[in-house]
Order: C-alpha cells, then sequence, then structure tokens
C-alpha cells in the first residue's frame, strides 16, 4: 500500500515534469534538426546555430542585449544597493511602508510598466522638444537636439527602472540580518562612513548583491514586454528580434536562438543558487569545511597586501567596460546610419553587408510583425524609423493619415526597372511614395494525399467533406475576403449586405465544425506535419511547406477560378524621416536588378523588378546547377492573366473596417 | 584619578518630541570606572551614544578635555566602544578584527595620511591578544568563537586604539551568570592595568556595585542619583533608587524631629535630620538590617506570610499592619508565626519625598518583581528600538 503510494507521487511528479520540461526539451531537439522545419524531423546537425552566428540580426541583437543587461545591472546594482542602505536608515514603518511599495512593479504586469515607460519618455521628449526649441533661440553658444526618439537610452533606463527593485528585494534581507552596531563599530575604530561601507557592511552584504545582480541581469536579459516599448526603432533586443522572427513562421533558427537564451538564463540561474547552497554550507559546517584550493587562492587574494592587485583587476575591468561602451556609441554615431523596419526573414541578409561595403552606411534593420503592429507603433510617435516596407492597403492609410514622406524618384534611378503593372496602383496611383518590395498571391494550399479531387473553387473551404481538416486564415480581411470572393464580390466592397452575406457564410461552416482552427504561422507545421487538408496562405510560403513537408504529405497550390488577392509590399519614406539621403540609397539599391534577385531567391515572394523576374529562372540555374520547375515558377510570380482575376486591397473607411471587426469578434462567440 | 575628562552639560535628547534625555549633567573623571545604571529606556545608551559621537544631542555641550566635540565624528574622537552584541566583523578572523582600527590609515596635521607599519600592528595584536588571554586564537573565525572569546576580542579590538576612554555598552548582557562574574574581574583588572577611563553601562545593579568607582543611577532620561557604591546603597536619594539598587522596604514616615521618625504610629531612633518638623518622608528599611525578636520584645509585630531559603539565609514577608516586608535572616520563622522585631537606628535611612514615592517598597507582590530585576534574559534591543524610532 505504502509502496503503492510512493509509486504514485513519483509518478505525478514526473508527470509534473514532463509538463513543465517538455515544451523546451522539443524546442531543444528541434534546434538541431538538420531541416528547417519544426514538426517534422530531417536528422540531426548544427546546420543553424552555425547560421545564428551568421546572422547579423541576431548578432546585434545580442550584443544589444548583453550590453543593456549588463548597463543596467551595474547601474541598478549600485542604485539599489545604496536605496536599501538608505531605507535601513529609516524608522520601521516608513521602511516596511517603503519596502512594500518597492514591491509592486515587480508584481505590476509588465505590459502597464512598458507602456506606462513608453508613455513616459514620449511625454518628456515632447516637454524637452519645447524646451530645446526654446533654448535654442535665446541663445547660439549650445545647439540643444530638440527631437528625441526612443532608443538605446530609453531601454536602457526602463531596464534599470525594472532591475532597481530586485536589486533592493535582494539586499534587503542581508541589511535586515546584519548588526546595525557593526557600522558604528567601524566608524568608532576610525572609519569615516565611506570606509565603513567599504570594510564592514559590503562585505556583509555582497552576497544579497550578487543575487540581486544576478536576478536584475537574467531579468533583464530575457525581458520582452517592456523592451519592446521603449526600444523605439534603432535597437531591438534578443527577445523582441526572436519575437520578428517569428512573425512568419519558427524556423529552426530561432529554436536554436530560444535554446541558446534558455541556457544561459539556466546557467545564471543556477550559479546564484550555487552560491546560496555554498554560503549555507558554509555557515552549517563551520569550523569542518575543508578548504579547496580555489579557497585558499581566494583568501589569499583577498589579504591586504594583495589590495594593489585587487585594485588593478578592478581598474582593468571598469577601463574595458568603458571602452566597450565608447566603442558602441562610436560606431553607432560616427557613421550614416539607416533605419529600416520591415518583416521577419524578409530579406537576404547578404545585401545588408553589400549595402553597407558599397556606400559606408550602417543599415539599422529592424522588424515587426505585422502591418497593424508597425502603424500603431509609428502612432504612438517613439520609432524613428527611415524606411518601412507595409503592404498596400496599409500604405493607403499611411498616405491618407499623411505619415508618409514623397520619394524624390531621380534618386531612385533603378524605379524605372519596376515593372509597369506594379506601378499606379490604387493605393499610390500617381507613384509619389512608394517601390514595390514584393508581391504575391494568397491561394488554397491542399494535400493531395488527402483531398482525391482538384480544387478549384473557395467553395472547398466550407465543405461538409473535409470537416475538422480546413485551417481558416486567422486574419478577418483574408477570411472573409475568400467568402467575398467565393460569393463573387469585390474584396474592397462597402457594402454591409455584401460583408454580411459573406460572414454568414464562414460562420455557418464554423458552426458545422467545418474548420479545425483559425492560424497564422502554425499553418506550416499543419500543412507540413499533414495533420489538415485544407488551408489559405501565401504563393511564397506555399513553396517553403513543400519543401519541409513529411513522408506521405504531398502539398499543392491553386489560385481559385473566382480569383483571389495579391498584394503587394513596397517601401516608403516616414514623414520627417531623419536619414532622408541615406534613405533613398537604400531603395534603389534594393530595387536594383541584383538585389531583387537575391531577394526572391531567398524569400520565394516575387520581385517587380522586371529584369529580375523574367531572369529568375536562369539564376537558379546557374546557382542550383538545375532546372527551375515551371509550374513553381508560375505558382511563385503568378503570370499576367492569372494575376488579372486577383484584386488587391484597399484601404477600407473607418466604419467598414469597424464592421470586420464586430464580426470577426462576434465569429468566436457563434 | 583627579582630573575631569568628559563633562556633558545640560544635555537633552529628544527623538520626534520624546524626550529620552532631559539636561544631563554629568563629569566623568580621568582614570575612573564609571558606570550608568538604570532600567532598560532609561537613557543610559543615550548617554554612551552622545559620548561616543553616534549621536548629537538636541541640545546641551558635550566636553573632552574641556573642548567642545558636540559634532565631532566618532572617528575622530579618542573613544573607542565595546558594543552590545560585541559587533565584531564576521568576515574577518580575530587578528583582522582587532588589526582593523590599526589598519585604517590616520590623518596627521597637514592631511598627510599616516599608515602604521605591519610590524607596528603585529606588535600591539599580539600584546593586545596576551592581555585578553587569546593567543593562539588569531586565525580563528569570529563566530567560533564562545561568549566569552567573543567579548574579549571586542575589547582588544577596542583598546589596540589606545583610547582615553572606553565605551562599554552592557558588555557582559549575553552572558552566563558564571562567565559575568570573571569577566567583571577581568574587565577590572584590565582597566587597573591600562589605566583609562571606563564608561560602562549595565543594567545590573550587583554588576555595577562590584566594578565601578562612580555610579550614576538613571530613569526616565534623568539623572537620579551620582556616587560611589557605598553612597549610592547606603544612601538612596529616592525611592526609586533605594528600590533598584538591592532590597528595600520603603514605608511611609513622618520626621518628628532631628534623629527620630515615626512609622506605623510608633517613633525610631534614627540617624538623619535637617527635615521640617512633621515633615512626610520616605523610609528605608534594608531587609537584612531587621532582627527578628520574640513578639513581644518588638518594636513592631507582625505575622510571617512566606518563607523563601535562599542558601545563606532565609527570605520571609512578614505582614505588619497590612504593609508587606521582605526580611532577610538566618533563623527559620515559620509561615503564620507571630514575630516582632527591633531596628537599630544606622539601620533607618530616611529620604524627602519625590515623585517615585508610594511607587516601591511594599512586598505584597513580592516574587515578580524579584523575577523582573534578576531577569537575564532581558533584551537590550528594546531599548535599540526605542532609541531609533
Amino acid at each position: 500500500m505504502k509502496k503503492q503510494n510512493r509509486l504514485g507521487s513519483r509518478l505525478v511528479i514526473g508527470l509534473m515534469f514532463l509538463f513543465l520540461y517538455a515544451p523546451i526539451i522539443l524546442l531543444i531537439i528541434f534546434s538541431f534538426n538538420a531541416g528547417d522545419s519544426s514538426a517534422v524531423w530531417k536528422g540531426f546537425s548544427l546546420h543553424w546555430y552555425g547560421k545564428l552566428f551568421q546572422n547579423r540580426l541576431i548578432m546585434e541583437s545580442v550584443y544589444t542585449t548583453l550590453l543593456v543587461s549588463l548597463l543596467a545591472t551595474v547601474i541598478a546594482t549600485v542604485a539599489g544597493t545604496f536605496a536599501a542602505i538608505g531605507l535601513y536608515s529609516l524608522g520601521r514603518r516608513r521602511r516596511e511602508a517603503l519596502l512594500t511599495v518597492n514591491n509592486i512593479p515587480m508584481m505590476n504586469a509588465d505590459i502597464v510598466t512598458g507602456v506606462s515607460l513608453c508613455l513616459f519618455f514620449v511625454a518628456f521628449f515632447q516637454g524637452w522638444g519645447t524646451f530645446a526649441r526654446w533654448f535654442n533661440s535665446i541663445q547660439s553658444a549650445v545647439e540643444l537636439p530638440d527631437r528625441l526618439v526612443l532608443g538605446f537610452t530609453t531601454l536602457l533606463l526602463a531596464h534599470i527602472a525594472f532591475d532597481i527593485p530586485y536589486v533592493i528585494l535582494n539586499v534587503a534581507p542581508k541589511l535586515r540580518q546584519m548588526d546595525r552596531n557593526l557600522m558604528d563599530a567601524a566608524q568608532d575604530l576610525g572609519c569615516t562612513w565611506m570606509q565603513a561601507f567599504g570594510k564592514v557592511m559590503l562585505p556583509e552584504i555582497k552576497p544579497g548583491i550578487v543575487s540581486g545582480a544576478l536576478i536584475a541581469f537574467t531579468m533583464s536579459i530575457d525581458d520582452f514586454i517592456i523592451s519592446y516599448f521603449t526600444a523605439g526603432s534603432a535597437s531591438s533586443t534578443l527577445a523582441m528580434t526572436i519575437y520578428g522572427m517569428t512573425k512568419k513562421r519558427v524556423t529552426p533558427e530561432v529554436n536554436a536562438v530560444s535554446t541558446l537564451l534558455f541556457l544561459s538564463v539556466l546557467v545564471l540561474l543556477v550559479l546564484s543558487n550555487l552560491k546560496e547552497v555554498r554560503q549555507e554550507a558554509r555557515e552549517r559546517l563551520g569550523t569542518t569545511r575543508k578548504s579547496s584550493a580555489l579557497d585558499r587562492a581566494r583568501q589569499k587574494f583577498a589579504e591586504p597586501r594583495y589590495l594593489w592587485l585587487r585594485r588593478w583587476a578592478a581598474g582593468v575591468l571598469a577601463c574595458a567596460f568603458v571602452a566597450s561602451v565608447g566603442f558602441l556609441s562610436y560606431a553607432t554615431s560616427s557613421r550614416p546610419v539607416v533605419n529600416v523596419c520591415s518583416w521577419g526573414e524578409y530579406i537576404d541578409e547578404d545585401l545588408i553587408t553589400q549595402f553597407e561595403e558599397q556606400t559606408g552606411i550602417r543599415v539599422n534593420y529592424q522588424t515587426a510583425e505585422s502591418n497593424e503592429a508597425l502603424y500603431s507603433l509609428l502612432k504612438s510617435g517613439g520609432a524613428d524609423y527611415d524606411v518601412v516596407v507595409p503592404s498596400d492597403y496599409m500604405i493607403g492609410r499611411l498616405i491618407a493619415e499623411d505619415m508618409l514622406e514623397p520619394l524624390d524618384y531621380s534618386k531612385i534611378p533603378n524605379f524605372s526597372l519596376i515593372d509597369d503593372r506594379f506601378k499606379g496602383l490604387s493605393y499610390d496611383p500617381d507613384n509619389e511614395y512608394t517601390v514595390p518590395y514584393t508581391w504575391g498571391t494568397l491561394g488554397i494550399i491542399y494535400n493531395r494525399a488527402v483531398v482525391d479531387e482538384e480544387i478549384t473553387s473557395w467553395s472547398a473551404l466550407y465543405d461538409d467533406k473535409y470537416a475538422g481538416n480546413v485551417l481558416l486564415i486567422n486574419n478577418s480581411r483574408d477570411a472573409i475576403g475568400e467568402a467575398l470572393l467565393y460569393l463573387g464580390y469585390s474584396v474592397n466592397t462597402t457594402d454591409e449586405a455584401e460583408i454580411r452575406q459573406a460572414y454568414e457564410l464562414v460562420a455557418d461552416a464554423n458552426r458545422r465544425g467545418v474548420f479545425q482552427g483559425r492560424v497564422m504561422d502554425e499553418v506550416f507545421q499543419k500543412m507540413e506535419g499533414g495533420n489538415a487538408a485544407i488551408a489559405t496562405y501565401y504563393a511564397g510560403d506555399y513553396l517553403s511547406m513543400v519543401d519541409n513537408q513529411a513522408d506521405g504529405v504531398d502539398l499543392a497550390f491553386v489560385i481559385p477560378e473566382e480569383g483571389s488577392n495579391w498584394f503587394v509590399d513596397a517601401m516608403c519614406m516616414l514623414k520627417d524621416a531623419p536619414h532622408q539621403e541615406e534613405a533613398h540609397k537604400w531603395i534603389n539599391f534594393i530595387a536594383s536588378t541584383e538585389a531583387n534577385l537575391a531577394n526572391m531567391d531567398y524569400i520565394w515572394y516575387a520581385s517587380p523588378n522586371r529584369e529580375a523576374l523574367e531572369r529568375y529562372p536562369a539564376y537558379y540555374e546557374k546557382r542550383y546547377g538545375e532546372e527551375l520547375d515551371p509550374e513553381i515558377y508560375e505558382i511563385m510570380a503568378a503570370p499576367p492573366e492569372t494575376l488579372e482575376r486577383c484584386e488587391a486591397y484597399q484601404n477600407l473607411p473607418g466604419e467598414t473596417l469597424s464592421l470586420y471587426k464586430k464580426l470577426w469578434t462576434q465569429l468566436g462567440v457563434d | 584619578m583627579s582630573k575631569e575628562l568628559i563633562r556633558l552639560a545640560d544635555c537633552t535628547m529628544a527623538f520626534d518630541d520624546e524626550v529620552v534625555l532631559d539636561k544631563i549633567n554629568l563629569s566623568i573623571k580621568d582614570k575612573e570606572f564609571l558606570t550608568l545604571l538604570g532600567p532598560s529606556g532609561c537613557g543610559k545608551t543615550t548617554t554612551l551614544r552622545i559620548i561616543g559621537g553616534f549621536q548629537t544631542p538636541t541640545s546641551g555641550d558635550v566636553l573632552f578635555d574641556g573642548v567642545r566635540i558636540n559634532s565631532v565624528p566618532p572617528h575622530k574622537r579618542t573613544i573607542n566602544t565595546v558594543f552590545q552584541k560585541y559587533a565584531l566583523f564576521p568576515h574577518l578572523n580575530v587578528y583582522e578584527n582587532i588589526a582593523f582600527g590599526l589598519r585604517i590609515p590616520k590623518v596627521e596635521a597637514k592631511g598627510v595620511k599616516v599608515k602604521l607599519p605591519e610590524e607596528e600592528i603585529d606588535r600591539r595584536v599580539t600584546e593586545m591578544l596576551e592581555v585578553v588571554n587569546l593567543r593562539g586564537f588569531e586565525k580563528r573565525r569570529t563566530t567560533q568563537l564562545s561568549g566569552g572569546q567573543q567579548q574579549r576580542v571586542a575589547i582588544a579590538r577596542a583598546l589596540v586604539n589606545r583610547p582615553k576612554v572606553l565605551l562599554l555598552d552592557e558588555p557582559l548582557g549575553a552572558l552566563d551568570l558564571k562567565l559575568r562574574k570573571d569577566m567583571q574581574n577581568e574587565l577590572k583588572r584590565i582597566q587597573k592595568a591600562m589605566e583609562i577611563t571606563f564608561v560602562y553601562v549595565t543594567h545590573d545593579q550587583e554588576e555595577a556595585l562590584a566594578m565601578s568607582d562612580t555610579v550614576v543611577v538613571m530613569d526616565s532620561g534623568r539623572i537620579q542619583q551620582i556616587g560611589s557604591p557605598e553612597d549610592i546603597y547606603n544612601e538612596p536619594k529616592n525611592a526609586f533608587v533605594a528600590d533598584f539598587i538591592g532590597e528595600s522596604n520603603i514605608i511611609d514616615g513622618i520626621m518628628r524631629s532631628d534623629g527620630v521618625v515615626e512609622i506605623f504610629n510608633r517613633r525610631f531612633q534614627c540617624l538623619d535630620g535637617g527635615f521640617e518638623q512633621d515633615e512626610a518622608v520616605d523610609v528605608v528599611i534594608r531587609p537584612e538590617d531587621v532582627d527578628i525578636v520574640p513578639e513581644d520584645q518588638g518594636q513592631l509585630k507582625g505575622t510571617v506570610t512566606s518563607v523563601t531559603f535562599k542558601g545563606m539565609q532565609y527570605d520571609i514577608i512578614v505582614d505588619f499592619y497590612g504593609f508587606k516586608w521582605l526580611i532577610q535572616t538566618t533563623d527559620l520563622s515559620p509561615v503564620g508565626s507571630r514575630i516582632g522585631i527591633k531596628i537599630d537606628p544606622d539601620g533607618i535611612h530616611v529620604m524627602k519625598k519625590s515623585e517615585y514615592s508610594g511607587m516601591f517598597g511594599d512586598y505584597s507582590s513580592y516574587s515578580e518583581e524579584y523575577e523582573e530585576i534578576s531577569d537575564a534574559s532581558y533584551d537590550p534591543e528594546e531599548e535599540d528600538s526605542g532609541d531609533e524610532e
């Protein structure tokens, strides 16, 4: 009976740990996957780790993360330690009250902290701008910058702000344990307060300071939400970069970098726990502890006669630190720069390096996760991007709201290489603001191993035959748009009755259980692994799914006979962009045939560059030594006659947008 | 023991309107052993901290050798302190604890910092270890020492700096009784050997009487009496001092004339004088000054209500007309027996009435009071937190 009980409790504990750690273990395993799927195992490889270190976006954000975390940790540790000491010189009641106040930021939702810090900074920048303009107008000796934006400094300040409570929380108990008379005793024996602090208090509370610093560092390293709101456009932490990369799909590269992030946080936690355990053991064992060689060396090092050595070591470390910070600020400030915000996995990164080598302009390449996220980021006023790459309907909205700067096409000779089909589109009819980046089509992807007929119509999405096997795209515009097309309406209709009719079609299928779920990025895993039979997604992404499909899965892509949506993502420059010259150079560079070929090959989305589009099959053959399957080429770059059947999204009026929003929320409840 | 070294003149200390010290005047002579004695919260620790420089009096002056030192920080005073619970540095071994003060560079004239040479430090630390009998303990961690050893490290750490004055704040409070007696002798020996002034804070009256040249009895932030241990014991100034120092029966009396005091309507011969005729007074009669006689021969007659065997004597409580006396005697008188007492004139001490009159001296709640006074587990922290708030 007893034995059984023990077995039972072990089982429960085992299950609990499995539940806690299985996702992470899975992530670590798939980071060694040779293929680029997150669902299908194609053998062991370190390929993604190697790729990781060549990925400049990731390496830059690793550098930013480490620098921010280190600086924030150092500053927060010093400030937090002194704050804790200050708290301890107060009366008990006030101290308790303040310690409670100190705990609130830690319990507070990160998102609230992040948003409020962002608001605070933006409000400060506005006040500062007014002050600086006034100050510059009354004198000319000192020129104050009047336009401050979110960036590394605000990121650092935010990290310091949320790190300090953790330091206080760790230092406070050590102060409480410390005999209050120790400081008096040291001063009694001839120390000034600062000497007493260094010689007596510091050694006493050091364990608390060290664990506080370690926790602050850990918190800084893995923070995402607060960084997201305070980093602005110029800097991106590792967590933010990972999030940006998952916009399109979770690649094993993301798994690899997440694995490394997990391991480094794990190591930090183990370190801080080990320290505690060892300290406890030392206190418990007292005299019986045998000192190891390391301890003896450390003791020797701690002797007063090695004071000079300790001072030198500290000095060298401090210099190294200052030098690295200095180098960073030199590297970022002295060169011309262009701030670009695009989508994750949406550029061949060699292009960035090439551009930098050719022009000497540093590219600060950031990513956003959706058009809507980009829009709200720009609206909040915190970002100072020069170039963004929104989709057609969003461009229309940005133009309507006067958020874009007209381009000087004389500086973009490569614009002439853009095919006429992609010029003068409805979002920018007179070609004043944009240069197309990519284009593509939405279509039905289905597994021929399950679906035994050839799908030609959107009707398949609503067919009971495939109940539980259809994935609905989790995006109101696309999901309702498909239904509109099926019903023979325009995807840009503003007729409420038509939209409601389309919605009813989707909702009815939903009630009948046709849809397995509503997905965006999950579509890759589902379709590659054969877990769903039908989905709608973009042509370029279909190609990467085919590459990763599991054995027994046979994916096909079709643009239904009713037509579909086709989209253009285009480069545009934001109003009052600070680096307009550099921005024009960048846009011209990316519009070149070579850059378009490289991008087309890398992201499998069609190029708007006429030459690149024509030359791509030859490029492919030369590069991979085999002919490009014409069927694949046709899917990548839909031929004109197919494109004719497709319609691009236009920016819808406000009331239609809110109707979409309302219906889409309702679908979850129906 | 002649010249005045420290003077507190009208020193008042208040924390947020709470007056902890009320116009203290105190003179400390060179090379004397002075004890500040009083219950917790009486202001003795605050007085010590003012002398040490850890607190600045709200008003009044602190003079050292005739120089005002109110705002001189602790590290610039030639005064060292032995703290409650020792306050040894846990991260340093015995040797480094003692050497701590010597390793701080001293700023000499013209702002030049002078560091003692290592040999000098070593010589002085070794010498101090000798004085406190701790040779061979140099490399020990202080947490591995017994209470008495820690105490001696604390004394050595303070004395190694050759202060003119050593302040000791309840230094024996945390030791057990036997060790406390040993350390009392040890401290007295060290004070004699080093020829420096000791200012000692305690709540233990026996300790104060045994060690001091001068005892300062304090209560409620005021000095109640200053004097030699004998003065304090034999000639308490008021009911508080009489009660706090030793055991006392304190009875209301009336001074009929010089040398004659009336208690319970009976006249007793005494040695005191200088009062108004018929002035109401407090009369102190020490339990050991009372002789038990057969009932019919007694000046007062009463009933024994309790007997406690104390080894050397019996403590008996006797009820005289509803007032309970403590009497110490070697002869057993059983509970319930009727006895008489006689008191010699030198066993009677007459005091002026004071604010403390009527608060002490009745032994009807004898046992609890005794417990409280000799409570060894008294927590000095209470006083600390009182100061802090």
